[in-house]
């Protein structure tokens, strides 16, 4: 695909996107409150009822942790972005798939666009909320340039696996008649195993280990970590190569079930 | 009173049937809130590693207040969810006077028709992990503390479909995607955590004009530390204070639909 072409479907999701004014920013500033307001009560009440300092391996203060938190919630904005609804289980199920099989493009680096407009509302969140909350909470960051670039880095590749993993989660819909459940279990299990619910660093030792090899590290705790610096170049670069291995994983996953969803495809829709 | 019984099992026979008809969407429902009650599972077993106490409760004390919550979620899934989702799209796209039309109340109609068949297995399987709560806590509890328990986490899901409602009614003059449902959705993340943890003012505001501590904490709450007419009083004014505010806004919701399409 031309990247003048890749471009105009990127800004034209943005633009979709941003269309409804009120419903976005009051959705935006609810949700990042609340659920900044849960953590705060939960771990200030972990902290308290257990009398403890440092929670967890490495070990985190309760400033610490609402800090990692704040940026969990702040990069999982440009991970996670929001709702796709251009998604591709619906071409599938609506036999919308057709026009784009006609289009003089290829379907999946069109969907990627639309994947990466669709994250624009949360750059803007990122940067706002990010700005707000610092400076409203007076918190503790030592974030250097370096820390901030690999952390950048981290992200594009998470966003990109989570792309691919969806991919792979809505192609299902060539065989099966809805995957809403599979994709919001998805999130269920990376909100867990990635770090969003819970710091990785409060699990068990063992348990930790074998997160280190899974996918789902890759989408929170790491670029996270590596932004608040708690993981030096040596890591990322372990991360970054485990992040890409795990691209290569489910992209290849991805095409396989492209190449064999196409060839039952009927374009009737359902 | 027969009438609506009778119609309402007939929404259940379309309902079983209709399941049937997407198995594999049937299997990956109850798949996904298996996962869902894993994770809160794990979520409270990991933070019970590093504290005795969460909110004052201790961990066999936050497992029925989690099992509580599932069946509180699996009871709002099964009965009204599907019917709330549908809702904002009805009232967009000008569908809703198939409705309004109908000799029986729209709003009975309208948010239970749908009855999640895939979800009621869930909500079987939310009962069990309660009774295994339940069964597990060190103390028994009289069998008339347990009847009250129960009937406080089904007026908690009545609670909790109507405050989903109150947030959804405004689609009739916000013409936006769904109302501030989303926003319901982000404040009820509130009440998956015990409500002992909240202190001042936000406490306050869970235990009265957002009253998601009802759905299942308060409830739980009710359990451990003995029911109370003071404690029955408060949730019962809570419960039909919100029905009937939910009751009156959709009538004056009704009233302003204009029937056209955005």
């Amino acid at each position: 695909m031309k990247p003048r072409l890749f471009w105009q479907i990127l800004s034209l999701e943005v633009r979709t996107r941003m269309s409804y004014r009120v419903d976005f920013w009051l959705n935006a500033v609810a949700g990042f409150l609340v659920e900044l307001a849960v953590v705060w009560f939960l771990w200030q009440a972990v902290f308290q009822e257990s009398g403890r300092e440092v929670i967890g391996d490495p070990p985190r203060t309760f400033e610490s942790t609402v800090v990692y938190y704040l940026c969990v919630i702040l990069i999982g904005k440009l991970v996670r972005g929001q709702d796709w609804e251009a998604a591709i289980s619906q071409d599938i199920y609506t036999g919308g798939l057709n026009r784009y099989l006609l289009f003089p493009a290829h379907y999946l680096p069109f969907k990627y666009a639309q994947r990466l407009g669709a994250l624009g509302p949360g750059v803007l969140q990122f940067v706002l909320f990010g700005a707000v909350a610092y400076l409203w909470l007076g918190l503790d960051m030592h974030v250097t340039f370096a820390g901030a670039a690999m952390a950048l880095s981290c992200v594009v590749v998470a966003s990109f696996l989570y792309f691919v993993v969806d991919l792979v989660i809505h192609l299902i819909a060539f065989w099966a008649d809805n995957v809403w459940s599979l994709d919001v279990g998805k999130w269920f299990l990376i909100s867990i195993l990635g770090g969003y619910m819970l710091p990785l660093s409060v699990f068990p030792e063992g348990v930790q280990r074998v997160l280190e090899v899974l996918p789902f590290r890759v989408f929170f705790d790491l670029p996270v970590r590596v932004f608040l610096g708690e993981l030096g170049p040596l890591e990322w670069a372990r991360g970054m190569g485990l992040a890409l291995g795990w691209c290569a994983v489910f992209a290849a996953l991805g095409r396989l079930l492209w190449w064999r969803g196409r060839l039952q495809y009927t374009g009737i829709g359902i | 009173m027969w009438r609506y019984l009778r119609l309402y099992l007939a929404f259940l026979r379309f309902s079983f049937s209709r399941a049937m008809e997407f198995r594999v969407d049937f299997f990956f429902r109850i798949g996904m809130d298996t996962v869902w009650y894993a994770i809160h599972l794990t979520f409270f077993t990991v933070l019970f590693l590093h504290t005795g106490f969460l909110g004052g409760w201790d961990f066999d004390q936050c497992l029925i207040f989690a099992a509580s919550l599932f069946v509180a979620d699996a009871l709002q899934m099964t009965v009204f969810s599907n019917n709330m989702w549908w809702l904002p799209i009805y009232v967009n796209k000008g569908d809703l006077d198939y409705y309004l039309v109908r000799p029986v109340s729209s709003l009975f109609f309208l948010s239970v028709r749908d009855f999640a068949a895939n979800s009621f297995l869930n909500l079987l399987m939310a009962i069990g992990i309660l009774v295994w709560a339940l069964v597990r806590y060190p103390e028994p509890f009289a069998a008339g503390t347990i009847v009250v328990f129960v009937l406080l986490l089904l007026a908690g899901a009545l609670l909790s479909y109507a405050v989903q409602m109150i947030f959804i009614i405004p689609v009739f003059w916000l013409q936006s995607r769904a109302g501030l449902r989303e926003i319901s959705w982000s404040f009820s993340r509130f009440g998956s955590r015990p409500h002992g943890i909240y202190t001042g003012w936000v406490r306050r505001v869970l235990l009265s004009i957002l009253p998601y501590a009802f759905v299942a904490s308060y409830p739980v709450h009710m359990l451990l530390d003995g029911v109370t007419g003071t404690r029955l009083l408060h949730t019962f004014a809570i419960v039909s204070g919100a029905m009937t505010f939910m009751i009156w806004f959709w009538g004056r919701a009704v009233r302003s639909y204009a029937s056209a399409s955005s």
